[in-house]
């Protein structure tokens, strides 16, 4: 497991700013489906429940009931779960040296990558349509000047900020690698598939 | 002309395919949770988070297992009464 205050590759000086992950909304949508999948069928059959007895007490149609209906219950829990997997493991980690961006899509894909702050050239953040006015959320976008230089952090909360705080760490990076005179830095280190 | 022998599907048979999707179900949670630990931010949340779901499992699994207790699973489905439509001894409520 990873610990913020041991990251990998961590060098000299460098601490977390910012540790980000999706707005808490994308849990309530887990949440609200997983409510409506499961309670929706056991609330007609509670609501129903004189014409479904004879049919959970029948000795076929009980146990078949019975079974299927465990089947199902278990996978919307098992799919809520994997759901919440993908939304915890999704990070995006900012030092006042890097950017590590951490993507799970589903169980069998991970993508770790990482940027030098001196590298990134622009950074846009995103609020678009009501509920991400409502809520303060959005996307912000890192570019860099390499091909493949875009990052995006995916519907985290209060987008501006971040930006702003992205934005001051890249500024305060420049400098410090121009005062290093550092060299070898402006692409994406590394990419882990 | 000759008789079929009247063949019986013993209910059981569901069981076995509750058997066989418990045994996938518990390869892709371990997997989840190998996911989760091997990958997550060390601290309370991820300890929290593998207890809720390993919780919720065992109580729905204990729930399911005792609602399928109930069911005598030595009834066996007659191949002759199944193909009759009307059959209220199998399907009551019809």
């Amino acid at each position: 497991m990873m610990r913020l205050d041991h990251l990998p590759n961590q060098r000299p000086d460098e601490h977390v700013v910012l540790f980000m992950r999706r707005h808490w909304f994308a849990i309530l949508t887990i949440v609200a489906a997983f409510i409506l999948l499961t309670g929706l069928p056991l609330g007609l059959g509670w609501y129903f429940w004189l014409d479904v007895e004879p049919w959970v007490n029948g000795p076929v149609s009980g146990p078949i009931i019975v079974v299927f209906g465990s089947l199902y219950v278990l996978s919307v829990w098992l799919f809520a779960f994997i759901e919440f997997t993908d939304f915890y493991l999704d990070t995006w980690i900012v030092t006042n040296e890097r950017i590590i961006n951490i993507e799970q899509e589903g169980l069998f894909h991970r993508t770790a990558s990482e940027l030098d702050l001196a590298a990134v050239q622009d950074t846009t953040a995103e609020i678009r349509g009501v509920l991400q006015t409502v809520f303060t959320y959005g996307q912000v976008f890192v570019q860099t000047a390499g091909e493949r230089g875009r990052f995006h952090f995916k519907n985290i909360d209060d987008p501006e900020h971040v930006k702003e705080i992205v934005t001051k760490l890249v500024e305060e990076d420049k400098k410090r690698v121009s005062a290093l005179g550092a060299t070898g830095h402006g692409k994406i280190k590394s990419t882990i598939k | 002309m000759f008789d079929l022998p009247d063949l019986g599907i013993p209910v059981s048979i569901f069981l076995a395919i509750y058997g066989a999707y418990m045994l996938f179900y518990v390869f892709y949670s371990l997997f989840n949770i190998y996911h989760l630990i091997r990958y997550g931010i060390y601290g309370f949340g991820l300890y929290l988070i593998v207890t809720v779901f390993t919780g919720g499992t065992i109580i729905l699994i204990s729930g399911s297992v005792f609602l399928l207790m109930e069911y005598d699973w030595t009834h066996s489905v007659s191949v002759d009464s199944a193909a009759e439509y009307y059959n209220e001894d199998l399907f009551p409520a019809l």
